[in-house]
């Protein structure tokens, strides 16, 4: 009669944590196991059994849980259970596509419990992270589309130089096809420079294609790569795309590139789109120059033993220092027509490279410089510094 | 009177000046090639020209600058400009400014060959000042 109270009060007080517990579970999408190696037992809670989509009733061993486990996470969950097994701490993310057909993130936790000592018992929590997943996906692909809205702006803004690109290649195509025409009909024929314009069409041609080719390769969207890069011809080939540009603006570039220097890692594409950018930034920067040279400079060089740095330096106003602190802001732009991401878009391109990209007024002279420094690869390094002009 | 009748064709572009002056040749037309506004102007060529076949963008002087030039120096030489450029409101500009006609890049011979006839009939016979 004594104890009969205080029994209820326990029985409450248990009932009442176990209700909080299993509701902690279920608001945190978190389900709890534990595990007797030797005996082959394992329980679960209530939530992890509704994750798996498992009638709690279900008897669960480890090859039922196997057979839920995404194929290509299937060797890492049989490596964590060994591992966790001979004592290992279990830290797991994985997949499982449940009976319905869901397919769901998971992320197991657990280690060997001390006071089950004698045989192996694993305690652990299994989270669902899919919504978490979800976003993050989402988040990367909306950076991605940003990125690529970014690319489009900056290379619609090269339409005049592609035009002029393409178009110079098809002149001379189109004038030494009609000229072979006509000295083939000729009486008699001029067989020799029949052959002569017949070759240079070819040519022609093929140079038209290799504008083509370029292009499509700053068009096309493509997953990120992971690709050796060169970036003295990267930049070579993103200067030859805008050079019509920076004529007509009469920008006189000047270029010093430090040959032989090791590859960089990372996507060629994104960071020619970097390239682009701060070419054409410098040469709005200078539009309204009109007393000193409009020279773009780009050099290359070695940053250190594992780095290598692009500068793009211009002859423009500078950058006021009160305006340094936004200049890679989202949308943040001096220009009227611009959208303001080029600066951001292009410091997130250079940050997923692991590299910097800053900005500095010129010290010794008018305008301002902007400089990447980006990890190399050390291995494939040469020593040549020959250098062009 | 003798109208001059050399075609001179000043471009940057180093794959037109060599196809252009051939097909010129092939309708038995005279052709000179130049590579600048400035290669053209230190020319002997420049007083025997009659139709100067002139490209738009070109590094140091353009081509609507040599046409502002030669109308400085007096110098009445029937312009064809040439352009691989999308400048829609240019081509009305220069041709006010008394260019015999304005073709985009790439051109048909037709095209071609009728401007540059007209250019040549159009020309007067006086020298530059």
């Amino acid at each position: 009669m004594e104890i009969q109270p205080s029994r209820q009060s326990d029985d409450t007080d248990l009932r009442r944590a176990y209700v909080h517990l299993a509701e902690a579970q279920r608001l945190s999408q978190t389900g709890s196991f534990t595990w007797d190696f030797d005996r082959g037992e394992l329980l679960w809670s209530e939530e992890l059994c509704r994750i798996f989509e498992f009638d709690p009733a279900t008897t669960i061993t480890t090859d039922l849980v196997g057979q839920y486990v995404h194929p290509a996470d299937l060797p890492a969950f049989v490596a964590t259970l060994e591992g966790a097994a001979a004592g290992g701490d279990v830290d797991l993310p994985y997949r499982i596509v449940t009976a319905s057909g869901a397919l769901k993130h998971l992320h197991a936790v657990g280690h060997r419990i001390a006071h089950a000592a004698e045989r192996p018992v694993i305690i652990g929590a299994v989270q669902d992270v899919t919504e978490r997943k979800v976003a993050e996906e989402a988040l990367n692909k909306a950076r991605a589309d940003l990125a690529h809205v970014a690319r489009i702006a900056t290379l619609s803004a090269l339409t005049a130089s592609i035009a002029h690109e393409v178009n110079q290649p098809l002149t001379s195509l189109v004038t030494n096809t009609s000229t072979c025409l006509r000295v083939l009909a000729a009486d008699p024929p001029n067989l020799d420079l029949a052959r002569t314009t017949a070759q240079r069409s070819i040519r022609d041609a093929n140079r038209a294609a290799d504008v083509i080719s370029r292009l499509r390769a700053m068009f096309v969207r493509k997953e990120p790569a992971a690709e050796k890069v060169d970036l003295n011809a990267a930049t070579a080939e993103v200067l030859a795309l805008s050079s019509s540009e920076l004529r007509s603006a009469r920008i006189d570039v000047q270029t010093d590139f430090v040959h032989g220097l090791p590859v960089v890692r990372g996507d060629r594409i994104q960071l020619q789109q970097v390239i682009l950018n701060l070419i054409l930034n410098a040469r709005d920067a200078m539009l309204n120059v009109d007393d000193r040279p409009r020279t773009l400079w780009i050099t290359t060089a070695a940053d250190g033993p594992a780095q290598i740095r692009l500068s793009v330096r211009d002859a423009g106003s500078g950058i006021a220092p009160e305006i340094l602190g936004q200049l890679f802001d989202a949308f943040y732009t001096t220009k009227s027509e611009g959208m303001g991401i080029g600066l951001s878009i292009s410091r997130s391109i250079v940050e997923a490279h692991e590299g910097r990209l800053w900005a500095a007024s010129n010290e010794d002279g008018p305008g301002a410089t902007f400089s990447v420094s980006i990890p190399c690869d050390v291995a494939g390094s040469t020593e040549a510094v020959s250098k062009d002009g | 009177m003798v109208k001059r009748k050399l075609v001179s064709v000043v471009d940057d572009d180093a794959f037109v000046r060599e196809a252009l002056p051939d097909l010129l040749r092939s309708f038995d037309l005279e052709a000179q090639p130049f590579s600048s506004a400035a290669e053209f102007l230190a020319s002997e060529s420049l007083d025997r020209t009659g139709c100067l076949v002139l490209d738009v963008t070109m590094p140091g002087m353009t081509g609507p600058e040599l046409q502002l030039e030669l109308a400085a120096r007096r110098c009445d030489i029937p312009i064809v400009f040439i352009t691989a450029d999308a400048d829609e409101g240019l081509g009305p500009k220069l041709l006010r400014r008394g260019a015999v006609a304005y073709l985009k890049k790439p051109f048909s011979e037709a095209a071609m060959i009728a401007a540059v006839n007209a250019a040549l009939d159009s020309g007067t016979d006086v020298l530059c000042d």
